[in-house]
């Protein structure tokens, strides 16, 4: 094997034996690191953790602390429990070597050893110790750049909901890994209009979440009419389909009038919105007809618009399907039905309540199981 | 999740069973192009035991649907549950992709 061992790497010997450490370090001074020894297990114990070596070769048979209770140690301690340990020891029996490789070690050699045996056992066990730490460390770089996407995508979202005229608002917002597909945002318009806009990218993480920014970039920016629900869609579609192949995103996007409490809706491939009607105290799923999602092909057909009258009390909640798709431990799903019990149960007329109850139901549903997907909900109640 | 895989009288059918969310969806997807690999141009898809059917899954049959689209070919998907249906008609996508009752029926219609 080519020797890429540098300096800057080191292996601790251990053995309680003079003649036997001599012998081992005169084997292992050509492979091209630092040696470092030590003729006990204290000693031993000590040096590790100061020195964090690359390579442990541990005798076993040593008086006070044996190498067993050594390397005990050394992997109980986070310091030191990634540092590769190879046992060397007389002791031949397959018991002994099993004991070895239970307590964490990764290789073992017996004694009397053969010099280049020794070399080669080494330089395998640091290549496989070096390219560890690589992808661990090209791991963390991308979790980093991805907590990063993370931390702009949280900027794109409405920094505090707007206070409407008798309509107040509640949100929850969380994603599965770093960065996610889901995304919702409030426009004002003239008037006293607004524009609620839900959405969700296919998938999570990075690449969800560059959809999830663009399609922000072009709501916030449509030139339109946005008290047309499904101009909105179209424009937003027709510039998707540019970019998405082959993922694609759900959307909702509701016009609402606050001076006649009215929502125009159009959805294309999103989740029907929930209106929980405070006249019969009940909570239903809003027929809402739709077109499939946005970013897989022109709308040849018109963009069906659903009008809703909200009434005092009223609640009208949108979401994404990683609220109504999240798992619990037996693989079932939270589901339309169980969504509309929260939403219709809590009696306050404050909506980040009802969120809070809503989500509060759906961690309970879930128990230990986290979250596949990122999930998402805008709910607004008409005040009395 | 299960995927089987055969060709009889120039269609080449699909059947997927189980789950077919994020998880699954790389190895379905697989599958899929290899089964487009050569000239066929008669997909079914036999979705008669699929359980579970996320966004991910959703992907993976437009993904076949727009690659039979390009090659002038026909697609359909049969025997959906309930469930699978339902996530069908609210996402929008039986406008997109075929869908047959049967399997019986889904081969007259790529016939």
């Amino acid at each position: 094997m080519e020797n890429k061992n540098s300096a800057a790497e080191s292996i601790l010997l251990v053995d309680d034996n003079p003649t036997n450490l001599q012998v081992l370090f005169q084997t292992l001074e050509g492979v091209g690191c630092k040696l470092l020894i030590a003729k006990n297990g204290e000693i031993a114990l000590t040096i590790a953790g100061k020195a964090l070596p690359d390579l442990i070769l541990l005798d076993i048979m040593m008086p006070d602390i044996d190498g067993y209770e050594v390397c005990r140690r050394l992997k109980s301690n986070p310091a030191t429990s990634d540092i590769p340990v190879i046992f060397l020891s007389a002791l031949g029996d397959t018991e002994d070597k099993v004991k070895g490789f239970h307590l964490g070690a990764v290789d073992y050699i017996t004694k009397p050893f053969q010099p280049n045996e020794v070399i080669a056992r080494v330089n395998t066990h640091l290549t496989i110790h070096r390219l560890k730490r690589e992808v661990e460390s090209q791991k963390d770089q991308l979790e980093h750049e991805l907590k990063v996407v993370s931390e702009v995508q949280r900027k794109l979202l409405p920094k505090q909901l707007p206070i409407i005229d008798g309509f107040k608002l509640g949100a929850h917002y969380e994603t599965s890994r770093y960065a996610g597909g889901d995304y919702y945002d409030i426009i004002e318009l003239p008037d006293n209009c607004w524009g609620f806009l839900i959405a969700d990218a296919e998938g999570h993480s990075a690449p969800a979440a560059v959809l999830m920014a663009m399609t922000c970039a072009l709501f916030r920016s449509y030139p339109g009419s946005a008290a047309d629900p499904a101009e909105v869609l179209h424009y937003l579609n027709e510039h998707l389909c540019k970019v998405a192949d082959p993922s694609f995103m759900t959307a909702l996007y509701a016009h609402y009038d606050a001076k006649t409490q009215t929502m125009r809706i159009a959805r294309a491939g999103h989740p029907l919105p929930m209106v929980f009607r405070n006249s019969d105290q009940r909570a239903i799923e809003l027929p809402c007809p739709g077109v499939y999602p946005l970013g897989i092909e022109p709308y040849e057909i018109e963009i069906p618009v659903t009008e809703a009258k909200l009434e005092p009390g009223d609640r009208f909640l949108v979401y994404t399907d990683g609220l109504t798709e999240r798992f619990d431990m037996e693989e079932n799903t939270y589901g339309e039905e169980r969504l509309l019990k929260p939403l219709a149960t809590d009696s306050t007329s404050d909506p980040q309540g009802v969120v809070a109850a809503i989500m509060a139901d759906v961690e309970q549903f879930a128990g230990k199981r986290h979250a596949d997907d990122d999930q998402a909900l805008l709910l607004g109640i008409v005040q009395p | 999740m299960e995927i089987i895989q055969k060709e009889e009288n120039g269609i080449v059918s699909i059947a997927i069973k189980g789950r077919l969310d994020a998880d699954s969806s790389m190895e379905a997807e697989k599958v899929v192009k290899n089964a487009l690999g050569g000239e066929a141009k008669r997909l079914l898809f036999n979705l008669g035991e699929l359980d579970y059917l996320s966004s991910a899954g959703l992907r993976v049959l437009l993904g076949a649907a727009k690659e039979m689209r390009r090659r002038d070919g026909k697609i359909v998907l049969c025997a959906l549950n309930e469930f699978v249906k339902e996530i069908f008609e609210v996402s929008g996508f039986q406008s997109l992709i075929p869908i047959a009752d049967s399997v019986e029926s889904g081969i007259e219609i790529v016939s």
